[in-house]
């Protein structure tokens, strides 16, 4: 079962949230696998300066759940340092939430599936 | 098995049944091997490690034995044998991740780290953003840092490798002075196949990077066609051709974008699931073909035939460019499955075949 972590944030620079997020990407797709496999940021349309930030888990070695990796995650130096970065650019607290995955349409929306 | 030390790359053939053997257990879905991967690798691994195998019948053998197999083989062999693995998960929809995980420990025991490995095991836990920038950095990225420039004609600094082109008018002009070479030297050649395509000319709007339009002198060369399949055929080529095992980028990237879907958008083609281009026996065969006419350029040539300076050679015959650089002709099995030639109709997408008509009226 994937993991999804959502953290919900009021910004009055979405391009540095945008430019956060990718370097971190960046950064994780150099390094050694692990349960994160990917984000979303998504600005509310009925609410401006509002963002969402869905990030997403999955299993890596089939004992470990993919939110038992989120934790794992959670305690990284590098995720620390990310989340304060975050701090800095957001206003008031982030509202963090955590989702169990279950249901996903298709297996992954763009692959070849017959 | 080889003493240890002796730090070859070419397998006997009883290290090579033991490499397929080993190459059927790592990828085998806990259904069966899937049609593809039987044909596909068996194909290839007849190509290039010359043993003829039905996978799908070989005993299994595991990692350890594996590596007690290659220990006196160089890290290029055990490396390109884990890309044999990694060919065979990648053609699979969706990877199992125990496929994924289990190519990973093969690797491991041969003591490979390779992000090959990784980006499969990341469509494996369906990361696809995530591997399309693992396999961007460390397929390509990389690569083109250490890239020479100098063969490309032009002054216009790329970003990378899969960088749109851009204007450049002393680079366009280079490529039109094309024309003007003899009928059948390599530069008349490529002039003949831009212009009956309807290919924009690097350096004039809309047209390929300098760098991309390289794999088009491997077109005529290799005389291989330029619809989707003839990419896969080219680019299987210079994969192998690339004495640096990171060319397999090229190869995973390829069958993202024209067989699985893995790879959406690789810039300088998007993705085409229309047709299924590795299910036939013909394509494997053809591919195979491709990827044992690398090897032999990789032992001739020693550099990734996208940094030769093609320009210098564009005044000779083409098939004493071949010759001078070690081009095999296809294989008859290729040639019996179909493959077209360069200027062949039959090589063609649709569209460049409409375009080529309209030529003719």
């Amino acid at each position: 079962m994937r993991f999804a972590q959502r953290i919900s944030v009021r910004c009055s620079d979405p391009d540095a949230l945008l430019e956060l997020l990718a370097e971190w990407d960046a950064g994780q797709s150099r390094s050694e696998i692990m349960g994160y496999i990917g984000t979303r940021l998504l600005a509310d349309r009925d609410d401006p300066g509002a963002y969402m930030i869905l990030a997403e888990f999955a299993e890596v070695d089939g004992d470990i759940t993919a939110a038992d990796e989120a934790a794992g995650n959670n305690q990284r130096e590098e995720t620390e340092r990310w989340a304060t970065k975050l701090r800095e650019l957001v206003e008031g607290e982030p509202e963090w939430i955590h989702y169990d995955e279950l249901y996903r349409t298709g297996i992954t929306g763009n692959l070849r599936t017959r | 098995m080889r003493a240890e030390g002796s730090e070859t790359s070419v397998p006997s053939s009883d290290d090579a049944i033991l490499i397929a053997r080993a190459v059927a257990t790592a990828i085998r879905p806990e259904t069966g091997l899937e049609t593809t991967q039987v044909s596909l690798l068996g194909a290839v691994i007849e190509a290039l490690l010359d043993v003829r195998v039905d996978l799908d019948s070989l005993d299994p053998l595991q990692a350890e034995e594996l590596a007690q197999t290659l220990a006196g083989y160089s890290d290029e062999l055990r490396q390109r044998v884990v890309h044999l693995m990694v060919l065979g998960e990648l053609v699979l929809r969706p990877i199992p991740p125990t496929v994924a995980r289990r190519v990973a420990a093969y690797a491991d025991e041969l003591e490979i780290n390779d992000q090959f490995v990784r980006i499969a095991r990341r469509y494996a836990q369906g990361g696809f953003g995530l591997a399309w920038l693992d396999l961007h950095q460390s397929g390509f990225a990389e690569h083109w840092e250490m890239a020479r420039m100098d063969q490309l004609k032009t002054t216009v600094k790329l970003e990378h490798q899969l960088a749109a082109g851009v204007e450049d008018r002393a680079l366009a002009d280079v490529w039109a002075a094309f024309e003007h070479h003899a009928p059948g030297t390599l530069g008349r050649g490529i002039w003949d196949m831009y212009r009956g395509r309807g290919f924009g000319l690097p350096g004039s709007i809309g047209g390929a990077s300098p760098y991309l339009a390289q794999h088009d002198f491997v077109h005529v060369l290799a005389d291989y066609g330029t619809n989707l399949n003839g990419e896969l055929e080219v680019f299987s080529l210079i994969a192998r051709a690339d004495p640096d095992p990171k060319g397999f980028a090229w190869i995973a990237t390829l069958i993202g974008l024209f067989e699985t879907g893995y790879v959406a958008d690789a810039g300088f083609f998007s993705g085409d699931l229309e047709e299924r281009r590795l299910e036939s026996p013909e394509m494997h065969s053809r591919i195979a073909d491709a990827l044992s006419r690398g090897r032999v350029l990789c032992d001739r040539v020693q550099t990734d035939l996208l940094e030769l300076d093609y320009h210098a050679l564009a005044d000779r015959p083409i098939g004493d460019v071949r010759a001078e650089l070690g081009f095999e002709p296809k294989s008859p099995s290729a040639t019996a499955a179909g493959s077209p030639g360069a200027f062949d109709l039959a090589g063609m997408s649709k569209t460049q075949q409409a375009y080529s008509a309209s030529l003719d009226t």
